[in-house]
């Protein structure tokens, strides 16, 4: 089972295209989680229902058997190592977007922090130039 | 006529650089803060009034009035967007205007709704220049015992709103009038309740209760139970309307101010009542029927057009009797008195200037609203971006400067807290804040006036019933407290006073379908 | 009515029972506070004021007390005064009072603190604090605005209003 740290902007749907492509190559399931800390009123990268409905049409229609799950109120980097410490976890797909060192210690870096802590495989992925 | 010309000369101030400046900044300040839900325009009002101290009067009020509009509009802004208004009286606006918005007419549904509170706050103000000389003229005839009458009145009206608990509302009032007594006596010169502290003295300053209350206690009591849940907000950009939503918006506009304005006036009225009324009648009145319940035009023009009026409203009695009946206009009050200005009917006849100023700003505020915040909407939906931790530091964090600012006396903070957690306790009990606030406010001004007046009838206490208007006043005030013992005889509740429209509504909807 | 009704009603509303009796320990508080506290001032000039100084907060205090026991026996026929609910508030979850003590906490250090440390500090203390307290972890960011917020209000009350805070150990470097 790979699973995906989405969101709803470019980094997201790059680590979902990845994801889907890996899926059918080692021919095993998806777990897509789109979670939010819940603090603010709006959270631009929480996905709302009409893309939840569009993620979940593009996978069917890409034939691979899924599972979404968009947990509110906890932290993306432990939920997804939590959702990594299953036994059929395999890969963790997600989009990493450029964090300068400032950025870095200003708002800290999820991607940076799942690298090091994750023991399993990561496939870390930018949205396509252009 | 004479007031016309203080109006124009009202404006004139307005129009100077600076105080125009001010004026601006009210507006994106009120909106700004509005937009975010959890925050009223009293609390904004109450965090902001500290930067009143050193800044002139003038100036400080085109900021309120600016301010005042400005939370009004935010709310909506916020209503519309993500169906969580920002405060009672846009949750009418929400139902109508997040149907709007999730069909994809969010911007019609913030033009109408921008618009009408643009009509209504215009034709409330110009209503409340026209009402309020006239009133506090007439009131200034009026003797002491009628006086006393009236602020009796208006802290058993404020107490005993219809259909909430008479006894938590009793309770706040005299919580605030035991606040009120700390000070100096101002007969005898003795200190009361002030605990051997010279700083007491004064009384406890109302800038820090109307702070610690609203905002500290609003502030603890959501890091009791902080939500954790972003809601759906719908992307939006520049508000505007196609020529059927005029059509169908401009006479909501107009009814909802009839709605709204009255309402406002009165003590007792609220803002809640004013904006059902105006959704049940477009509702009834509607060619389009139908589309009530998933988004009808006329669902959001009317009940912003009564929301903005009857804020409007609120003013009369504030300005021309000096007596408050909600929550802004209370802490707007305070702001007065802060500035040592005494609120009360001869306000007209002492301070024109500032009191025409203040109503120039109202509608120069207005416009600005509508100028300002039509292009910017899709930036007031940005704020809310912001994650709530920061948000509530935020507003501890501005109350603690503004008590700081107060007297620059760490006592004030030790005060905020103390009243912060009286603030809290109240929301943790469901125990009304409003008649706290204006049991502070009143109680001071009340004992005063009675024993003036006691003082000047020679301590006859019958003196006080000698006026008519006093008279009739406490006739209005004996049937208020009455009234849950009336309805009882005639096997009524409250409740269903408020909801006879409602079920009339519903059999008419399960007759149609 | 049996026995088992009685306890199916009694029972949902004896949690807040018990909470509403704080209110009524405050009234009563400060309603015999008001009390005492006007019995030692001394009665004014009887003639024109025949209210006096006393007869205002004796009588607040007096009804305040009177509240109080109306309350205290409204409560256990289930009169509940229906808690604020906001648009932050989730009414479901259960009254996090560690957060709220930890927040009344700083308060008071902010407090303590002030006057010794100066506002350009212990403002940006208190906002990281609070900020913290309430859930954000970006704890470096936190710190950084609330020393933006708290430098910047220093200098804006003085330079724009004339309003001098307390500058604590930092005084004479700003």
């Amino acid at each position: 089972m790979i699973v995906i740290g989405y969101s709803a902007d470019p980094f997201g749907r790059a680590a979902l295209e990845h994801g889907i492509a890996e899926a059918k190559l080692r021919g095993t399931t998806l777990l897509v989680i789109n979670s939010t800390s819940g603090e603010a009123y709006v959270d631009p990268r929480f996905a709302q229902s009409s893309e939840v409905h569009d993620v979940e049409r593009h996978l069917n229609e890409c034939g691979v058997e899924f599972e979404l799950t968009q947990p509110v109120g906890v932290d993306t980097a432990t939920e997804l190592l939590k959702a990594m410490g299953r036994d059929d976890a395999e890969l963790l797909v997600i989009g990493i977007r450029h964090r300068s060192p400032v950025g870095k210690l200003l708002m800290g870096s999820v991607s940076q922090h799942l690298l090091l802590e994750c023991p399993k495989p990561i496939l870390a992925v930018k949205p396509n130039e252009g | 006529m004479e007031n016309l010309d203080w109006l124009i000369q009202g404006f004139g101030q307005v129009a100077t650089p600076t105080n125009f400046m001010y004026a601006v900044i009210g507006v994106l300040l009120g909106t700004a803060v509005g937009v975010l839900p959890g925050i009223g325009p009293a609390m904004t009002v109450a965090l902001l009034l500290p930067v009143t101290y050193n800044v002139p009067s003038s100036a400080a009020f085109i900021m309120f009035a600016g301010i005042f509009y400005g939370g009004m509009y935010g709310g909506s802004t916020t209503s519309i967007l993500l169906n969580t208004p920002g405060e009672s009286s846009s949750v009418i606006t929400a139902i109508e205007g997040n149907k709007m918005a999730k069909a994809g007419r969010a911007a019609q549904a913030l033009a109408t709704a921008a618009i009408g509170s643009f009509v209504a706050g215009t034709i409330g103000t110009i209503l409340l220049a026209a009402i309020a000389p006239p009133i506090s003229r007439f009131a200034v005839t009026l003797g002491a015992p009628s006086y006393l009458a009236i602020m009796l009145f208006a802290l058993v009206a404020v107490t005993a709103v219809l259909g909430s608990s008479k006894l938590r509302g009793a309770i706040s009032l005299f919580l605030g009038l035991a606040i009120g007594v700390v000070g100096i006596d101002f007969l005898t010169g003795q200190p009361r309740a002030t605990f051997g502290i010279p700083l007491l003295s004064d009384g406890i300053d109302i800038v820090i209760i109307a702070v610690a209350i609203f905002a500290v206690g609003e502030a603890l009591w959501v890091a009791a139970h902080l939500r954790r849940r972003p809601a759906d907000i719908i992307p939006v950009g520049r508000p505007w309307m196609g020529k059927s939503d005029w059509q169908r918006s401009w006479k909501p506009w107009l009814r909802g101010t009839a709605y709204g304005f009255p309402f406002g006036a009165l003590p007792a009225g609220g803002a809640e009542l004013p904006t059902f009324l105006s959704y049940i009648t477009e509702k009834r009145l509607s060619k389009h029927k139908d589309e009530f319940g998933k988004g009808a035009i006329e669902g959001v023009a009317g009940p912003e057009a009564a929301n903005n009026a009857s804020a409007a409203g609120t003013l009369v009695p504030m300005l021309s009797l000096g007596l408050p009946t909600n929550a802004t206009a209370a802490v707007m009050l305070t702001a007065f008195v802060s500035y040592g200005i005494q609120p009360g009917p001869t306000l007209f006849e002492k301070e024109p200037l500032l009191i025409w100023t203040l109503i120039a700003s109202l509608f120069i505020g207005n416009l600005l609203l509508l100028v300002l915040n039509l292009p910017l909407a899709p930036v007031w939906a940005k704020l809310l971006r912001t994650p709530r931790p920061y948000l509530y530091a935020g507003i501890l964090f501005f109350s603690c400067l503004g008590a700081l600012a107060v007297n620059v006396q760490p006592l004030d903070l030790a005060l905020l807290l103390v009243f912060g957690l009286l603030g809290l306790m109240m929301r943790r009990f469901g125990l009304p804040v409003l008649p706290l606030i204006i049991g502070v406010i009143l109680g001071p001004r009340i004992e005063r006036h009675l024993r003036q007046s006691l003082q000047l009838g020679g301590g006859d206490w019958t003196s006080l019933f000698t006026e008519p208007v006093a008279i009739i006043v406490y006739v209005l005030m004996a049937i208020l407290l009455l009234m849950p013992l009336i309805l009882k005889l005639l096997h009524r509740s409250e409740e269903t006073l408020l909801i006879v429209e409602d079920d009339k509504d519903q059999r008419e909807k399960a007759a149609q379908s | 009515m049996t026995t088992t009704d009685d306890a199916v009603t009694a029972k949902p509303e004896k949690r807040t029972d018990k909470s509403q009796y704080l209110v009524c320990a405050v009234l009563v508080a400060v309603g015999a506070f008001v009390i005492f506290d006007a019995l030692t001032l001394e009665a004014g000039f009887a003639e024109v004021d025949p209210v006096g100084p006393k007869m205002f907060p004796a009588v607040i205090g007096v009804v305040l007390i009177v509240l109080a026991i109306i309350l205290a026996i409204a409560i256990p026929r289930g009169s509940v005064g229906e808690a604020d609910a906001g648009e932050d508030v989730d009414p479901d979850a259960p009254a996090d009072w560690r957060t709220v003590g930890l927040l009344v906490g700083i308060f008071v250090a902010t407090i303590l603190l002030v006057n010794p440390l100066g506002w350009a500090i212990t403002g940006a203390l208190l906002f990281a604090g609070t900020a913290t307290v309430l859930g954000s972890r970006r704890y470096v960011l936190n710190l950084v605005i609330g020393a933006v917020l708290s430098v910047g209000s220093f200098y804006a009350f003085y330079s724009g209003l004339g309003i001098p805070l307390p500058a604590g150990i930092l005084d004479g470097i700003l």
